[in-house]
């Protein structure tokens, strides 16, 4: 974020927060989901809306504003849990071997070789990939049917760029499990990216 | 030697700037010899660049319900 946009922000300029906003409430929407479920995400974004124009002033730049409004998203929802005096249950269940199930396995050969290898994909922007209406609507259908732990790693790692020792602590999952989770989730979105990138279909 | 199916596996790990020397040394080697893992590498970096762009603009009725939301907390403006 530019410098001049950044001090106008932490002023509480109200114009550039309702930017702020419509940017991101649906991703930390989508963030909390896995973690109070989907009739409670919206009431705590909401309050999590309010923390963050409470605390902009405070916001140093360091990190990228996703991942800060994540921080804030994750722990109002951890509050709404305690609050409910309901608990997370954060399932770390993963296989003893931990790559034999991703997405692409079907993709090599018995001797770990390509057999059908990745298309060429039209990379014009990070902002035009996963955007495309069809292929959009596809991805909703996918991370809706995602198990709840990939989900919420990859909301918090790739689409919130939380670190991973900030998500191991705040999941309490080891770092091995969570990088099992994450690379599932990552194969399963590469897969649906791939064949629409080589048939126009998902 | 490492096979396309452990760059696949480890591909993760190699964005995340998170391998020692060696592992480093065997990947890019491989890397050296084979398109498609060169290709699975490149299009994985520019997929984990695009999903913070996955999500659609919020409407104009979600802006207006959190910007109320706020507003009405007024005395805590900051």
């Amino acid at each position: 974020m530019e410098t001049d946009k950044l001090a106008q922000l932490r002023s509480g300029d109200p114009v550039l927060f309702a930017e702020l906003v419509r940017d991101h409430h649906r991703a930390l929407i989508a963030l909390t989901v896995p973690i109070v479920g989907i009739s409670e995400a919206e009431e705590v974004v909401q309050n999590a809306w309010l923390k963050a124009y409470q605390a902009i002033g405070s916001f140093a730049g360091k990190s990228a504003i996703r991942t800060w409004l994540g921080s804030i998203a994750i722990n109002e929802a951890k509050m709404q849990l305690r609050q409910r005096k309901r608990e997370w249950l954060f399932s770390d269940h993963s296989s003893e071997d931990p790559y034999t199930e991703d997405s692409l396995a079907q993709r090599f050969t018995g001797q770990g070789q390509w057999q059908h290898p990745p298309a060429l994909w039209h990379l014009d922007s990070p902002e035009s990939l996963l955007t495309g209406e069809q292929l959009a609507e596809c991805l909703e259908r996918l991370l809706t049917a995602m198990p709840d732990n990939q989900r919420c790693i990859l909301e918090m790692r790739d689409a919130s760029g939380l670190s991973f020792d900030e998500i191991c602590s705040e999941l309490t999952v080891s770092s091995a499990n969570a990088r099992v989770l994450l690379h599932r989730a990552r194969t399963q979105l590469f897969k649906l990216v791939d064949h629409y990138e080589e048939t126009g279909e998902c | 030697m490492l096979k396309c199916r452990d760059v696949v596996n480890t591909a993760d790990q190699l964005l995340d700037g998170d391998m020692n020397h060696r592992q480093l040394l065997a990947i890019k080697m491989h890397l050296l010899m084979c398109s498609h893992c060169r290709r699975y590498v490149r299009q994985l970096r520019a997929l984990l660049r695009a999903i913070p762009f996955m999500y659609k603009k919020a409407s104009d009725t979600e802006v207006s319900k959190v910007m109320e939301h706020v507003h009405s907390h007024r005395d805590n403006y900051p």
